[in-house]
């Protein structure tokens, strides 16, 4: 009898060692000490045996229970450690599930990075209408009567205004500027704003020319204030929007609502100074014009010009955003093609 | 503009040390944008003389010779050529590798290599003119002729690099003109070589005067002094039509014009040395010998160069003779006021006309010339006294043999100088540093002011060059103190910061929550449209002109239209996408425009009614699905945007919707836009197949965005609910919202799962599965009250819904 039980529990533990997982395990188990096992064969016999042999045949197959359950427990242990939920092979060079699509509009995001940016200097949001009149757009702005970019030929005057003057001759707004008189008016002074949009020059189009575009310009009105603190803005801004500081310089420019006016250069990212196709091999990209307030400006938002100063910057967001891309196409901004847009997330 | 170095240097020595790139950043960050800078000499690369020494015939080829040419380099080249003239001891054209020919005056540039030709070494090229940029100097109407330099008489050693014998050796700034449009002195090397004066201290060589003087009256009248503001005639006599020096045709090639003959490349050249526009013109032609500038009368006409007639009108600036208009003041010369190839003696016209008058001729006749350019910059008028004496000193060198022999001038209005005062403490306070008063005179006396210093305030006289409009304020002489010392030397001064209010604009974050939301959470694409629409789709959309705003002039005639939905415009993109998509979400938050009256900013300026829209579109082939994906989109907006909530309600059908699929949007019981499905006449119309869209439509003026987030916490249930599902068959017309509606007060929570209709369900019915939440408040349910609550809904729902379990 005590033979067969070693005979049990090496067939028993065999069985263990060779269960592959649980589920055999499981069975294994039922198996080797379930009702109908040999082990309970074994136990369920002993009262037809003599006193001794009972004994130690009854000690045995408990012992041999009690070492299955501890094998068992081990071999658990070992299969959980390894154990897969699949079944055969899986490929998982296979690509993920997609998340979800859905984008912001590229020259959106950049704006939205630039609010982000200004709003952390403390300076309000403001937006125009997009139609504005000639005395905004050009009257208050200090362009001379016979400017070139009043001829129809460059703005796109609204039918039937066209051959009036000041506030009775619409247009479809052809720079932001026009905005900033629109909000001192509103707000007096002192202020920091920025006010982002669209604007629209009647021209014809290229990869690097639209009738619709998007500015982003900002304003400081203040008392004593040097226009050198316009560059100090200018190169926050540019740290936080491209997350480093980037190289600018200052150079003479001439815009009729600001004296002096100056151009803002920032050192091409693409080459990173050292010249390029991009930067036309000068190192140095153009986007941001700027200045300090004309006096005549001052006046026309009804501000006194020996009091108050300050300074603009215009960011051209389509050339920025490009630049963030290296797009190409300046067309593709108002294309409302998806195999762009899906590009950007 | 080009500003040539060589033309330069005639009014100022610039230091060897100072290179043309120096030069060129220094302008552009001090004055002007220089765009380029081009070495002339580029072209001419490894072109040189060389001297024929041996003439043989090419034993192969009969059109072929070759010859034995010293090129100045250690050994005498053999080079094959099919010239025609080719003579020993003669001083030829040589291209040596490296350099780059246009061959036979046709194409791109290609390089030279040593090769060999029919068997014959042949070391470069011997050329015609054609193919080494030299036509305007030794061109030939023979192509087989080489370069004889020989022949030409041109002095010249072998090796020499051909450039230097044509005044090619020379450098071109590149000037951006739109950075010159403020600055009328510098339209003309003069100007660019007393701004570089002053930017470098430099001394500026000034021009000598050359005035005729103490000759006969030649007659002239303006009767028009506010058009024309000075006028000078110099009759000049024993000329004749031949070519330009050498020197002149280069200086004015590298200037950007061509040479035509000597007497118009003199009026050229003191233009684009002076800046002052000058003309010539045969006197002969002149009738009366008397010269009158006037304003056209209506109808008059002036004869041109081509026997056309340009109609005047009143208003036209015309300078004439006794009897008629000759020229258009300073735009175009008429067929009288021209020379002509037996013209002996000319009258020289240096003018001074008003800008204002050109820039409106110009603009009529959509004419703009050299001069024009020049004058609608606007010039001041003691000008004309550098262009006449310039002139003068030329045709005495060009033309040894002429005779100056009248001057006349009328000259009603002379340019003042603009006087500006400017205190110490303005410059200070507006430049963030303080600069000493021995540093700002000396600037602005470089710069050509007068400046007078007294008790803290400089009294500045501009230059008569500075005073035709560009310096009128002190601001302007702030800035040219400030360029002149460099923005890039003055520190940076950081900005006050101001802590006394929290920037708090809840419509724009409103606006860019909806945005993010759309995007990041809904799956859609924002794209952009023009304001102006293809009338086409605005037909398709079923929308009329009657309130839209018009363009005078439109990018096209079919986009005359602005938008007064972004629903047209949404159209045409769901076209150009339908190719390549078969399902997409894009949105728009845009401006559309409606006639009306509107006051944003001041009582005189009325403008069209603004609208700030958001549209949203869904395209797909499942109409149901796309439909109320949309409809979802916008049950969820408040509550993710944080706005006043939005209410169905259906009153008014959108033009655009689907007859029965359409529903209108209220918010605090206004309506505020629409949702739909898009009709099949506005997708056939819009030429759209193979694809349906769902779209909404919310006016974002009128959403009422909360100052912050407002949701307020629940308390997590003490007890557990209870989940039941329910599938109840109804009447057809039984609608979701009454169901939901029957439920009210019976559930904590109630979902629709799903609506089935076909097989098992009876016609006019349809089967509706809901999914239920119940519970108490104040213990957990027992399976008994579960029960009990069950029959109640289902008891309820037989009552109120006619409904039958399923």
């Amino acid at each position: 009898m005590l033979e067969k039980l070693d005979q049990i529990c090496q067939s028993g533990l065999d069985s263990i060692s060779n269960a592959d997982n649980l589920n055999n395990l499981e069975a294994v188990r039922k198996d080797i000490t379930g009702k109908k096992s040999s082990l309970q064969e074994v136990l369920k016999s002993l009262g037809s045996l003599e006193p001794d042999l009972r004994k130690s045949v009854g000690m045995k197959a408990n012992e041999i229970k009690n070492i299955f359950a501890d094998k068992i427990k081990e071999r658990e242990t070992e299969i959980v450690k390894t154990a897969s939920f699949i079944d055969g092979e899986i490929d998982l060079t296979l690509p993920g599930i997609e998340v979800s699509e859905g984008s912001l509009h590229p020259i959106t995001q950049m704006s939205y990075d630039l609010n982000d940016a200004f709003r952390s200097l403390g300076f309000e949001i403001y937006s125009e209408d997009d139609i504005s009149s000639e005395k905004f757009a050009f009257d208050s702005l200090n362009f001379p009567v016979d400017h070139p970019a009043r001829q129809s030929m460059d703005t796109y005057w609204i039918d039937g205004t066209e051959n009036k003057s000041g506030t009775e001759r619409l247009c479809l707004r052809p720079h932001l500027t026009g905005g900033s008189v629109r909000y001192l008016l509103e707000h007096g002074a002192p202020a920091r704003f920025v006010y982002p949009g669209r604007v629209y020059r009647n021209e014809s189009t290229d990869a690097r020319h639209e009738r619709a575009f998007f500015q982003y310009e900002a304003l400081i009105v203040d008392k004593d204030i040097s226009f050198s603190s316009g560059r100090v803005m200018i190169e926050a801004i540019l740290e936080k929007v491209f997350g480093r500081k980037v190289k600018t310089r200052m150079r003479e420019g001439f815009f009729p609502f600001t004296e002096p006016g100056y151009e803002i250069d920032m050192e091409c990212l693409v080459c990173g100074g050292t010249g390029c196709k991009v930067c036309n091999q000068t190192g140095w990209i153009e986007v941001m014009p700027g200045g300090v307030i004309h006096p005549n400006v001052l006046k026309s938002a009804n501000l006194d010009p020996e009091i108050w100063t300050g300074f603009y910057t215009n960011i051209g967001l389509d050339r920025l955003v490009m630049m963030r891309y290296e797009i190409d196409d300046v067309r593709l901004f108002h294309s409302g093609d998806l195999r762009f847009f899906k590009q950007f997330k | 503009m080009k500003i040539s170095f060589n033309l330069l240097k005639k009014y100022i020595d610039l230091p060897d040390n100072l290179t043309p790139e120096q030069i060129a950043y220094d302008l552009t960050m001090r004055t002007v944008e220089v765009e380029d800078v081009i070495n002339t000499a580029d072209k001419f690369r490894n072109i040189v003389v060389g001297e024929i020494k041996e003439v043989r015939k090419h034993p192969n080829a009969d059109a072929l010779t070759i010859c034995m040419v010293d090129c100045g380099l250690d050994e005498i080249k053999q080079i094959v050529c099919g010239g025609t003239n080719l003579y020993e001891g003669h001083k030829v054209c040589v291209s040596m590798p490296g350099a780059n020919v246009v061959w036979h005056g046709e194409g791109e540039p290609v390089p030279i290599k040593e090769t060999k030709l029919r068997g014959e070494k042949s070391f470069g090229m011997i050329c015609a003119a054609a193919e080494v940029y030299l036509n305007d100097y030794y061109g030939d109407p023979d192509e087989r002729k080489i370069v004889d330099f020989t022949e030409a008489g041109t002095i010249c050693e072998v090796g020499q690099n051909v450039s230097e014998l044509i005044g090619m050796d020379d450098t071109i700034l590149e000037i951006d003109n739109k950075s010159l449009s403020n600055r009328p002195d510098l339209w003309g090397h003069y100007g660019i070589a007393r701004e570089l004066a002053a930017i470098y201290k430099l001394p500026f060589k000034e021009a000598p005067d050359d005035l005729p003087k103490g000759l006969p009256e030649y007659p002239v009248q303006i009767d028009a002094p506010d058009q024309c503001h000075r006028y000078s005639a110099t009759k000049i006599e024993n000329v004749y039509v031949k070519e330009s020096p050498d020197w002149m045709k280069s200086l004015i090639t590298n200037s950007g014009m061509r040479p035509i003959n000597a007497i118009v490349d003199i009026t050229n050249y003191v233009m684009l040395a002076t800046g002052q526009p000058m003309h010539a013109f045969d006197s002969s032609h002149v009738e009366g010998n008397k010269i009158i500038v006037r304003s056209a009368e209506e109808g008059e006409t002036l004869l041109l160069l081509d026997d056309m007639d340009l109609n005047l009108t009143k208003g036209d600036l015309v300078i004439c003779d006794t009897v008629e208009p000759m020229g258009l003041a300073g735009i175009k010369g008429g067929k009288k006021d021209s020379v002509l190839s037996d013209t002996t003696d000319i009258i020289l016209e240096v003018a001074s006309f008003a800008a204002t008058g050109i820039r409106k001729t110009t603009k009529r006749f959509n004419e703009k010339t050299d001069s024009s350019i020049r004058y609608e910059k606007g010039i001041d008028t003691q000008r004309v006294d550098l262009g006449v004496s310039l002139a003068c000193t030329l045709f005495k060198e060009i033309y040894p043999e002429c005779k100056i022999t009248a001057f006349g001038e009328d000259y009603p209005y002379k340019t003042k100088k603009n006087k500006i005062d400017i205190t110490q403490d303005f410059l200070d306070v507006r430049l963030g540093t303080s600069i000493s008063t021995k540093d700002i005179e000396d600037i602005l006396t470089r710069l050509g002011y007068l400046v007078d210093y007294n008790d803290g305030t400089y009294h500045c006289t501009a230059p008569t060059w500075r005073s035709t409009g560009d310096v009128t304020i002190k601001d302007d002489i702030l800035g040219d103190i400030a360029r002149l010392i460099g923005y890039e030397y003055f520190k940076a001064k950081p900005l006050p910061v101001n802590f006394e209010h929290a920037v708090n604009q809840s419509h724009y974050d409103f606006i860019r929550s909806v945005k993010e939301y759309l995007s990041f959470r809904c799956g859609f694409y924002e794209v952009f449209t023009y304001p102006w629409v293809e009338d086409r789709f605005i037909k398709a959309a079923k929308m009329d002109f009657e309130n839209a705003v018009k363009l005078a002039t439109p990018p096209s005639p079919e986009t005359s239209y602005l938008r007064t939905s972004l629903i047209p415009g949404m159209l045409d993109i769901i076209d150009k996408n339908s190719h390549y998509f078969d399902k997409f979400s894009i949105f728009e938050v845009a401006q559309v425009f409606e006639k009306g009256e509107y006051k944003p900013s001041i009582k005189d300026e009325s403008l069209p009614v603004h609208r700030n829209l958001l549209t949203g579109i869904i395209a797909g082939e499942e109409v149901k699905e796309i439909f109320f994906k949309v409809k979802g989109i916008i049950e969820a907006l408040p509550v993710y945007c944080q706005c006043e909530p939005l209410e169905f309600y259906s009153e008014t059908q959108p033009l655009w919707s689907d007859s029965k699929v359409w529903l209108n949007i209220s918010s605090e019981g206004k309506r505020v836009g629409d949702i739909g499905l898009i009709s099949l006449g506005t997708l056939n119309d819009s030429g759209i197949k193979n694809i349906k869209a769902a779209a909404f439509e919310l006016d974002m003026d009128i959403l009422k965005p909360y100052p912050s987030r407002t949701n307020k916490f629940k308390h997590l249930p003490q007890y557990p609910l209870v989940e039941q599902d329910l599938s109840i068959v109804v009447d057809e017309t039984i609608t979701w919202s009454q169901i939901r509606e029957s439920l009210k007060y019976m559930v904590k929570e109630l979902k629709f799962v799903e609506e089935y209709r076909g097989e098992q369900i009876p016609e006019g019915k349809k089967s509706v599965m809901l999914s239920l939440k119940i519970g108490n408040d104040d213990s957990t349910m027992t399976s008994k009250q579960i029960e009990k609550k069950m029959n109640g809904i289902i008891k309820i729902l037989k009552n109120k819904c006619r409904a039958e379990l399923r």
